[in-house]
């Protein structure tokens, strides 16, 4: 998840005239106006949010907001499904360094609760709060659910018996692991969500290797 | 079930009687409504042109819509799992009640999709007391199926796997009704055996129990 600076510490395109291609002071407009959205979002709620909150924070005009967003929620979901992209990301990177799939799916999950008891703000609004942001944000909440589940998806070819495990599997261990964490997020303790590492092993991989084969890998990291 | 003489008649035209007659049709159209156009954009105003009543008659009875909202909430949960729990407390093997228990709410729901959609989806969208309400109701299935370690005894199983068990259930349900196919959740009653008992009894008896459910349902 991006993790936003003070104001004023951010890089802004030199005001006045300057040489920079109209595309790239665009994009980095785009880009604050996204990483302002979820932050102004995340501390006044979906509904209590305007657009000139959003404006302010993220100090470009009205006029450029519009050219960029139809409205405050097309923005509002913009800057969802990027947090999501750059929380994937992470979690990408550290499952590929590990080789064997239980491993990889420990490290990918570890890397997921680090960055979301990083920032507990926004894993509220990205987890939780999400759902009060109406049914395009509820569907953009599901999308991202659904993101995890290739990662999940590997146990398939992993557990012996694998091929015998409906294909959904993903899904619903998906949907268990997000459960967990946002149970956690909802009673105020984002900081403990590391503490949840081994549940969460467990749930990912029960549906592939039976609850015997899960609790012994699961035993393996906590020893 | 005692039968006390004359009980009946003097609750009916006891003083109580009027304020509970008027105010349960109040909260049924509240679950119908929200069901219908989410919680976010009901007003009273349709509430009360649902039943109908009038204005005065709401607010007698409750502070605002969220006020409402809560106590409808609390209706559908104990007539839904007055149900549920009827199932899951029988004499039968774990399994099959819990598979019981389950079916029963997939059937209701697909009967009554309005209502599933304010018990599953709505609910996260009416803040935190409303959020709270539908966890506790979660936890009162998951009571149930924590009895399903006894399946495993000796084995160290995780203290919350009742919670990964019913929110992978729950997320799959949350993904039907989002897409408005809440008819066909009977249809995924296999998929979401499967994702309830298997951290208890493992892929393969939870994949045969799926086969069962399956074949027994054409």
């Amino acid at each position: 998840m991006a993790r936003a600076t003070k104001e004023g510490e951010r890089w802004k395109p030199p005001r006045g005239r300057h040489k920079l291609p109209p595309e790239v002071v665009s994009r980095s407009q785009r880009e604050r106006l996204l990483e302002a959205t979820m932050r102004v979002v995340a501390e006044k709620g979906y509904g209590a949010t305007t657009v000139t909150d959003l404006t302010r924070k993220a100090g470009i005009s009205r006029t450029t907001f519009y050219e960029l967003f139809e409205d405050k929620e097309a923005c509002f979901l913009a800057a969802y499904d990027n947090a999501v992209d750059g929380l994937v990301r992470q979690i990408n990177v550290a499952y590929e360094a590990e080789e064997r799939w239980p491993d990889r799916a420990r490290a990918g999950l570890a890397t997921l609760l680090a960055a979301l008891a990083a920032d507990p703000e926004l894993a509220r609004l990205a987890l939780v709060d999400v759902a009060a942001a109406g049914p395009a944000a509820q569907r953009r909440f599901r999308a991202a659910v659904q993101r995890l589940t290739p990662f999940f998806d590997e146990g398939r070819d992993f557990a012996p018996g694998g091929r015998g495990v409906p294909a959904n599997a993903s899904r619903m261990a998906a949907g268990a692991v997000v459960g967990l964490i946002s149970d956690e997020l909802v009673e105020g303790r984002a900081d403990e969500l590391p503490s949840l590492l081994s549940d969460l092993l467990f749930a990912t991989l029960v549906p592939y290797l039976g609850p015997d084969a899960a609790a012994r890998e699961v035993g393996e990291v906590t020893r | 079930m005692m039968n006390v003489p004359g009980s009946s008649a003097s609750l009916e035209s006891g003083p109580m009687a009027p304020t509970e007659t008027r105010r349960q049709p109040i909260l049924a159209a509240m679950i119908r409504v929200v069901g219908a156009k989410g919680y976010k954009e009901t007003s009273v105003a349709d509430v009360i042109a649902e039943v109908p009543t009038s204005r005065t008659t709401f607010y007698k009875h409750f502070d605002d819509k969220h006020d409402c909202f809560l106590a409808a909430y609390e209706m559908l949960v104990e007539e839904v799992f007055g149900e549920v729990v009827a199932q899951c407390d029988g004499e039968a093997p774990w399994m099959s009640r819990m598979t019981d228990g389950l079916s029963t709410i997939v059937d209701r729901f697909a009967l009554d999709p309005a209502l599933a959609r304010t018990a599953v989806v709505e609910v996260a969208a009416a803040g935190a007391d409303a959020r709270q309400l539908h966890w506790n109701a979660i936890a009162r299935f998951t009571e149930y199926l924590d009895a399903g370690r006894e399946l495993t005894p000796g084995k160290e199983l995780p203290e919350n796997i009742s919670l990964m068990s019913a929110g992978a259930v729950s997320g799959l349900i949350f993904d039907e009704l989002l897409a408005g196919r809440a008819d066909k959740l009977p249809e995924r009653l296999p998929d979401l055996l499967f994702a309830m008992l298997v951290p208890y009894v493992g892929p393969q008896v939870a994949a045969a129990e799926m086969r069962r459910v399956a074949a027994s349902a054409h």
